[in-house]
């Protein structure tokens, strides 16, 4: 086996997948540049794990192409597909040392035996595991064993680099650590990778772009700024972030009303008569503003840095408010009233 | 013979001590128990035992018999030493009968209750019942040797030229070693003390033909009947199985080793008295020949021949005991391990 | 400290059963083989050539049947390990089939197939393969495959455990870091099955070591194993004390091998 050629362009086009009578992947493309990290976000079931899979070669696709720096290798056994993957569980070598997990590809590849010292110190180094060559997984914390598992995909220079939900195992400060890490690693490696999460957080934090899936097909990919600022749909909108997503109908121009009644003054030039989506961010309510709600505080929350409100609107609607935490926290069963700018609301 | 006399007459005085009890005791017949409990051997004998013996003995006595198996003289052993004696009246091998009664692990037979008058002398030992006499002999394939020209003795079951083909013997010393003698042209009167290194010479010979050594009773019938074999040596029961079903096997008679079945009451039997009765069953001539019929294991209350069928006259060794000879419990009971080693020893023997 | 305080009560039983029905008779045995305060019976059973060859050929053929159902059993169990559950049970039935028959069934039904008119023998006559019948019963071979064939459940169940233990995950990400399948194989299954392998390995041979009635049968007299002379001992000669004395040695050998066994079971992680 030859020496992998480095990061690669990765293609997907028109992949499909069903088993049985569930379609696990529905004509999917998509595209993710050299040295891009692109995040797969999406609820279990919604075909991220089996786009990953089609990727990395564990599942034949029905129909489709996927492509790595142009080469087709749709049909290609996941050994030869030089792609570096980093499992849920990591997936160490129990009996294998550290050095030994880490040098395992190089093996493979039948590189010299001097050359994988060199690389495997290299790539131990890396992931701040210097000294832990002797070591068993089982005597590695977990994050530890997370870099083993990193530094095993990236010793070998894959053309791709796969995560499949690497910190889901992690504890919260650690999995900040790491992501950062990661992020830090594949900046400087210049590695293509995808990254598949369940956790929309932790897309924002770590991603160029995002492709946020639900029901086997690509909802939207965007970067992460116009994923949360610009959804394409309520999926996308309701999925990332907190939000509060209303129903109704442009009435006139900059104007919506709702299906509950009343209307919001908004900036979109969609025609009249569109049926569309309103998106309000809760941190953008402000204590004035174009658009005013009025309601009965049924649930106040202190969260340190601000005020997590939910008021009761009328027509039975629930309005989530952030509020920077300023003055004292208004007590449930009270009135309020929040306001919010005609372009700090998103119409789709 | 005049061993013999002395030996009866001592047996006499201790069986007159005996009576004098048993006597006191036949008064009163002991209280009926609700069962006793008889081990064999098991399988298709034990059926045949149920339809000649037991199911009478139940009728007549209102006794269930309890049926164990397998025969195990380990066991026996065990049994009387501990004093927990499950069996009331166990069959029992012929060189282990022998031992049994030397090491006192037997009961007495009641001879007032056991009627052997009509058995033959080499029948009445005082410590077991020979219950049936078997035999072993040569079962041959009737489409291999047609027309009477088959081995008729040892000498020409050892002439592999005139008749030739594959054949099985036991995996045992006995009977082979007086096989191989004859075959060897000692007299049938003459084998006792066996010669040990002249039997194996002979049976060196013999070895290369021998393609199967059985050890189990089934054996030597199973593989006549599947052709694996043309020639085996067997008991003539398994023989007479399979004939009877119609199987193209014949027996040769001549020169075959007999051998008695036996039964004995282990010392220290919680119900002596109903196992002699038990005995005395077995010694009926007309149920021994319900017995002979199913199997072709003849009693030895010679009457019983009187009661089988013509038919199945023929299959019974009891017919033909001139033309054979008794393998000699008593010398097996000395020598048998000695023969056991020797056995083994030559078995493993390359070629 | 504390887990090993914890540990011993609930374990009380079985180690009172384990004493009763281990430790207990095999002290007794022990003492039996010593009677009379000799060790004649032991000089016996090691000095006499008889004794000494059957207990070789035991182990040669108790080797041979581990090494062969190791050879059936590992890819048996490794594939109903992997397979689908549909697979798997059609797989258990015909394994375990051999372990719920009668010896004596089994053995004749091997007789039917392997005999010189026998189903395999008519096949290779009937298609020209071989011109006359291969001697395939009533010999080492008839008691190689009659001991494989009943002893294979011992060997598949611990590999098929193993396997299942195995993190799937753990083959796939060798898949994916650039290793073929044979590779595989080597580097990942086999090491991470290594324990199911050394369990299933010691059951199948210390069985094999106890055959008597198989060997008596499909080997047609000729192939002698220890347990035979035991039990000829016990039942035939009542000769207890020799009995026992084989038998020790036999225990004796066998713990042998087994501590061999297990050294090699062990190998120290690669560095």
């Amino acid at each position: 086996m030859s020496e992998s050629k480095g990061s690669a362009e990765l293609l997907i086009e028109g992949v499909g997948k069903r088993f049985g009578d569930v379609v696990a992947l529905d004509r999917v493309s998509l595209r993710v540049a050299k040295g891009e990290l692109l995040t797969i976000l999406g609820p279990s079931g919604s075909g991220k794990t089996t786009l990953l899979k089609v990727v990395a070669g564990f599942e034949t696709p029905d129909g489709g192409s996927v492509k790595v720096g142009g080469a087709e290798i749709t049909s290609l056994p996941p050994a030869k597909r030089d792609i570096g993957m980093v499992f849920q569980n990591y997936a160490l070598f129990p009996h294998l040392t550290v050095k030994a997990n880490v040098a395992f590809p190089l093996e493979m590849r039948n590189v010299g035996r001097a050359e994988i010292e060199k690389r495997v110190s290299e790539a131990l180094a890396m992931v701040e595991l210097a000294g832990y060559e002797a070591r068993l997984p089982r005597q590695l914390s977990g994050g530890q064993q997370q870099r083993v598992a990193l530094a095993r995909a990236i010793v070998f220079n894959p053309r791709l680099l796969l995560l499949d939900e690497p910190f889901g195992a992690l504890d919260r400060k650690l999995r900040e650590t790491m992501q950062l890490e990661v992020r830090r690693l594949q900046r400087r490696l210049g590695l293509t990778t995808i990254f598949i999460t369940h956790d929309q957080e932790e897309a924002l934090v770590l991603s160029d772009r995002i492709a946020v899936m639900n029901k086997g097909a690509i909802q939207q990919v965007a970067t992460t700024t116009e994923i949360y600022e610009h959804p394409a749909n309520d999926f996308v909108a309701d999925f990332v972030g907190e939000s509060n997503i209303f129903h109704g109908t442009v009435s006139a121009p900059g104007t919506v009303a709702l299906d509950g009644g009343g209307s919001v003054k908004v900036t979109s030039d969609k025609p009249v008569g569109t049926k569309v989506g309103v998106l309000m961010r809760p941190e953008r309510f402000g204590a004035t503003g174009a658009n005013l709600f009025a309601g009965e505080v049924i649930e106040s929350v202190y969260l340190g840095t601000s005020f997590k409100l939910r008021l009761a609107l009328e027509g039975s609607r629930e309005l989530l408010v952030r509020q920077p935490a300023r003055g004292t926290l208004p007590a449930a069963g009270s009135r309020a009233t929040v306001g919010i700018e005609p372009d700090a609301i998103h119409v789709f | 013979m005049d061993i013999k006399r002395r030996h009866v007459v001592s047996l006499m005085g201790g069986a007159a001590a005996v009576g004098v009890a048993g006597r006191a005791v036949a008064q009163a017949e002991p209280p009926k128990p609700a069962q006793i409990v008889v081990n064999h051997s098991g399988g298709s004998m034990g059926t045949a035992m149920r339809k000649a013996f037991f199911n009478g003995f139940e009728k007549k006595y209102g006794i269930r018999v309890v049926e164990t198996s397998p025969v195990d003289f380990g066991k026996l052993r065990a049994m009387v030493d501990s004093g927990n004696v499950e069996w009331d009246l166990t069959e029992i091998g012929g060189q282990d009968a022998i031992r049994a009664g030397k090491a006192n692990l037997l009961e007495k037979i009641d001879t007032k209750v056991v009627d052997r008058s009509k058995y033959p002398p080499t029948a009445q030992n005082p410590n077991v019942f020979a219950s049936s006499v078997y035999t072993t002999i040569i079962g041959y394939r009737t489409d291999v040797f047609k027309g009477g020209n088959h081995p008729k003795s040892w000498a020409d079951w050892w002439d592999v030229k005139k008749f030739p083909g594959a054949r099985s013997m036991r995996n045992h010393p006995t009977d082979n070693l007086e096989f191989a003698l004859l075959a060897d042209g000692v007299p049938k009167d003459k084998l006792y003390p066996i010669d040990f290194d002249r039997a194996f010479k002979k049976l060196d010979q013999i070895k290369p033909h021998v393609n199967v050594w059985w050890s189990t009773g089934q054996q030597p019938a199973q593989l006549l009947l599947d052709k694996e074999v043309v020639l085996a040596t067997g008991w003539n029961g398994r023989f007479y199985d399979i004939i009877k079903k119609g199987a193209p096997v014949e027996i040769e008679w001549g020169e075959g080793a007999l051998k008695q079945g036996s039964f004995a009451i282990p010392r220290g039997a919680k119900n002596p008295y109903w196992a002699n009765k038990m005995l005395a069953e077995l010694a009926i001539p007309q149920q021994q020949a319900v017995y002979a019929s199913e199997l072709g294991y003849p009693g030895l209350n010679l009457e019983s021949l009187n009661f089988v069928d013509a038919k199945v006259k023929p299959y019974l060794p009891t017919a033909y005991l001139d033309k054979q000879f008794w393998i000699s419990d008593e010398w097996y009971a000395e020598n048998g391990t000695k023969a056991a080693e020797l056995w083994n020893a030559w078995m493993l023997k390359k070629s | 400290m504390f887990s090993s305080r914890n540990g011993f009560w609930p374990a009380l039983p079985a180690l009172v059963l384990l004493f009763a029905f281990f430790l207990f008779p095999v002290v007794r045995m022990l003492g039996f083989s010593v009677e009379g305060g000799t060790f004649d019976w032991y000089a016996k059973a090691l000095g006499q050539g008889l004794y000494i060859r059957v207990l070789w050929n035991t182990f040669e053929i108790a080797l041979l049947v581990t090494l062969f159902c190791l050879l059936l059993g590992y890819p048996l169990g490794f594939l109903m390990a992997t397979t689908t559950p549909g697979w798997a049970t059609l797989g258990f039935i015909f394994v375990l089939l051999p372990l719920w028959t009668s010896v004596l069934v089994r053995t004749y039904a091997w007789m039917v197939l392997l005999g010189r008119n026998g189903v395999f023998n008519r096949l290779l006559v009937e298609y020209g393969i071989t011109s006359d019948p291969i001697p395939m019963l009533h010999n080492f071979t008839g008691v190689l495959i009659g001991m494989v064939h009943v002893l294979l459940p011992y060997m598949v169940l611990p590999i098929y455990g193993a396997v299942r233990k195995v993190d799937p995950a753990i083959p796939a990400a060798a898949a994916g870091l650039g290793a073929s399948s044979w590779r595989i194989f080597w580097r990942i299954w086999l090491p991470l099955t290594l324990n199911g392998v050394f369990a299933g390995c010691v059951l199948v041979f210390i069985l094999s070591l106890g055959f008597y009635i198989t060997p008596a049968l499909l080997g047609g007299g000729r192939v002698i194993m220890i347990a035979v002379l035991i039990e000829q001992q016990v039942r035939e000669a009542l000769n207890w004390p020799f009995a026992a004395a084989l038998s020790a040695v036999l225990l004796v050998a066998t713990f042998l091998v087994y501590t061999i066994a297990q050294r090699f079971s062990q190998p120290e992680p690669a560095r």
